[in-house]
């Protein structure tokens, strides 16, 4: 009896390094639907995978560098490819914990724009990759939404209205970070959105984002994960909530809740993919990434999740074949990305953020301890 | 008097010696994986984490030449030519890499650093000769502003106390005098004080609500303190994030329990009280699932007092309140110090309970830790914030074994 426990358990241990020896290519990301949409979009119609050749083990983080960097500092870079904010990625790049990678020459599109060109804006005014160590993935946006039930009268249409308590009173959802914040008040206080990051980067922008802001004191709730704002909009706890466009899309797309979203002064933010410095598997990670970036993958991804292509030829491909959402809805009207969208859109600067976040951070904490 | 000689014929005292230090050697054997252990995963990261809270060599290994001209400057006007010529330099001849970490840690001092490294270092190119100061002004006009000059003066040591001042509020000036933060970016303090605030509160709340319940647990026959402790351990087993959800549907504005005060008159439908994302909600969801911590090692040491010491103060005519408290309560001191500090060190490292139920109140000082580790990559800083929070603890522990004595805490 012992020995064939015996038996089972080294059957078992051995067939754990057998496993561990075939998926050792590790990609990591943020887990729930947009974990799936990577998945269904490029992971699970890479060659390599299809013919069973190679596993990609897929797992879920929290964001940020700090796994990255234990890593790489303790000499055991365990993950191959991972999905980061745009301020991470800059600075991941600038502490040597993401390889370079050249993209230069990868996948033209039809029409014959390089791969980099393809990439029309990366948030700081110019095309191409925001960093050396940057592979596109998504654009996603930080957007008002709202439930038209809780709105007899007029709705918001506009971010100055998510700012007006005495036009719509109720309480607000807002995150626990700066980022597009600012933007928002600059927005709601009459800056142009094209303008936003010029004001706000230009001397006293940021004070003045700030004393917008005030008009918010004591009727926001924060929120500090992502399904929150959803939580708190359809439980009626918040009239508006900022929320992940993507979020709100699923939500209305796969379960039919009722929501609406205010546009005007989204700010979009983007997802880059990175290789962790060291990776043991740079060579395949790269050839998987290629496959990853092709216009084709880049619609195929936005079957699952409202999240844009950030190479127009992925978009393009989603415009002509619209029904695209897989369960037989058009998707571009969840996307931000319209023509009519992005002229009231605010691009966050990954670069600005990346110098700023700190000191942002602790100025916007003290603000929400001092709005209660 | 001759010497005792074993049969092998060595005297006794050796043999004795030998076949002891066999033995030590057996023991430290048996004892070195555990120091081993405790070495690797406890000393040395503590060790590690006290280094990084002021170490800041970084970039004086790459600009040591610019420190050393830095020393001469007066800090007044803009710096001379000659620093100008030699930052230049470093930037061009400097490893990628390393200015890239260097202007990381620059940008802690003063935001903007960073990227203005980053643009200098690919434009500067276009610069091939001096006169480098105006050359570079007109590259990026950062450089011709003194306040980032003057940032980097308390970076000059190898050593700092930098990241210890950020944690609690002030920072060097130029000079390297310590002065408090603007008054816009001080948190640090506050948090600290708030997370002290609410690590008390929730240890006073599980005390006032875990005692009652560890006494019925010790002193009900064996089949209802069964049921009792299975009513404590179930949410003890449940998961984390399911207890934190809960609380939140229950507390919210429309939810269970403002919905059942409306329904029985008790507060009108548009006065619902806000019970969650603020200070409250924290409080209640903390002490809910720290509870089993203080309950625990109360009922256990509950158990062990005889029930004949109350029955023999009660029946040489003590009033029932203080035999309780003459009597009873002394002999659980243990049981409180041990509850008590396990969940004042639970609750002081707290950080995703209260971020989802606390809202503005949720960032306890756990949260900075977190998000200078992934966001900011300020692990000096971490560093900083952690040994603080180490002393603390250390403090009050010392406190404690001053005033209640460390022998008197018991886990059983």
């Amino acid at each position: 009896m012992i020995k064939s426990i015996k038996v089972v358990l080294l059957t078992l241990v051995s067939m754990a390094f057998v496993a561990t020896a075939y998926a050792d290519f590790t990609f990591v990301s943020w887990g729930g639907a947009y974990t799936m949409s990577q998945q269904k979009g490029y992971i699970d119609t890479w060659g390599p995978v299809k013919n069973g050749s190679t596993k990609v083990s897929v797992e879920n983080y929290n964001g940020g560098l700090g796994e990255v960097k234990a890593q790489v500092e303790a000499g055991n870079v365990t993950w191959d490819v991972v999905d980061v904010l745009p301020v991470d990625v800059i600075n991941g790049c600038d502490e040597g914990l993401l390889e370079e990678i050249d993209t230069s020459g990868w996948q033209k599109s039809p029409d014959g724009t390089s791969f980099n060109d393809s990439i029309v804006e990366n948030g700081t005014g110019a095309s191409g990759p925001i960093s050396e160590c940057a592979v596109p993935q998504i654009f996603w946006t930080y957007v008002i939404i709202f439930d038209p039930k809780n709105f007899s009268g007029k709705k918001p249409t506009t971010m100055k209205d998510f700012f007006d308590v005495k036009k719509f009173p109720g309480k607000r959802g807002v995150h626990t970070w700066p980022q597009a914040v600012l933007e928002m008040a600059l927005v709601a206080d009459g800056v142009e959105p094209t303008k936003v990051n010029s004001v706000l980067q230009g001397d006293g922008g940021t004070d003045r984002a700030f004393a917008k802001l005030e008009d918010l004191k004591g009727h926001v709730v924060h929120w500090s994960a992502g399904a929150q704002p959803l939580e708190l909009v359809s439980s009626g706890e918040v009239v508006m909530s900022i929320v992940y466009n993507g979020r709100a899309g699923a939500a209305i797309l796969s379960e039919g809740a009722s929501l609406d979203y205010v546009w005007e002064g989204q700010v979009l933010d983007a997802d880059w993919v990175g290789i962790p410095k060291g990776s043991k598997n740079k060579a395949e990670a790269i050839e998987f990434l290629k496959h990853a970036t092709t216009c084709a993958s880049q619609a195929e991804q936005a079957k699952y999740i409202t999240y844009m292509p950030m190479r127009q030829c992925g978009t393009d491909i989603i415009a002509k074949n619209e029904p695209w959402f897989h369960t037989g809805i058009d998707v571009l009207p969840h996307m931000p990305d319209t023509e009519e969208r992005l002229k009231k859109s605010v691009f966050t600067d990954p670069v600005w953020w990346a110098d700023h976040n700190a000191e942002l951070k602790e100025q916007w904490s003290a603000w929400m301890a001092g709005n209660k | 008097m001759s010497e005792i000689i074993t049969t092998e014929g060595v005297p006794l005292k050796v043999s004795l010696k030998r076949a002891e230090r066999i033995n030590k050697i057996r023991a430290l054997v048996l004892v070195l994986p555990l120091t081993l252990f405790i070495i690797i995963t406890f000393v040395i990261p503590i060790i590690a984490m006290l280094t990084r809270s002021i170490d800041d060599k970084q970039i004086n290994t790459v600009l040591p030449k610019t420190f050393e001209i830095y020393k001469q400057w007066d800090r007044k006007q803009l710096p001379s030519e000659e620093m100008y010529a030699t930052i230049f330099n470093e930037i061009m001849t400097a490893d990628k890499r390393a200015i890239g970490k260097a202007s990381t840690r620059m940008n802690y001092s003063k935001s903007g650093w960073k990227s203005l490294i980053k643009k200098s270092k690919r434009k500067f190119k276009k610069i091939k000769e001096g006169p480098y100061k105006e050359k570079m002004i007109a590259i990026d006009k950062k450089w011709g502003k003194i306040e980032y000059w003057k940032a980097i003066g308390e970076m000059v040591d190898p050593y700092t106390f930098g990241y210890f001042l950020n944690a609690v509020d002030l920072k060097y000036d130029s000079n390297k005098k310590i002065v408090q933060q603007p008054e816009k970016r001080r948190i640090y303090n506050y948090t600290w004080y708030k997370t002290l605030k609410i690590s008390v509160l929730v240890t006073l709340f599980c005390l006032i609500l875990g005692y009652p319940i560890s006494y019925l647990l010790a002193t009900l026959p064996l089949k209802y303190s069964n049921l009792l402790m299975i009513f404590v351990l179930l949410p003890f087993w449940t998961s984390l994030l399911v207890r934190t959800v809960s609380w939140i549907i229950i507390l919210m504005r429309k939810g269970v329990f403002n919905s059942i005060l409306v329904w029985a008159g008790i507060i009108a439908d548009e006065n619902r009280m806000q019970l969650i994302y603020n200070e409250t909600g924290t409080l209640i969801a903390m002490t809910q699932i720290l509870l089993p911590f203080m309950v625990l090692p109360l009922y256990s040491v509950m158990k062990t007092i005889p029930p004949s010491y109350m029955r023999a103060a009660l029946n040489l005519g003590a009033h029932p309140m203080h035999a309780f408290y003459r009597i009873y309560m002394p002999q659980t001191v243990p049981g409180i110090s041990a509850g008590g500090l396990l969940v004042f060190v639970l609750a002081i490292g707290y950080f995703i309970t209260p971020e989802l139920v606390g809202g503005a109140d949720g960032q306890l000082i756990g949260h900075f830790i977190a998000y200078h580790l992934k966001s900011t990559l300020n692990w000096g800083l971490c560093a900083a914030l952690g040994t603080i929070l180490l002393v603390v603890m250390l403090t009050l522990y010392w406190a404690y074994n001053k005033i209640v004595g460390i022998e008197n805490i018991k886990l059983g």
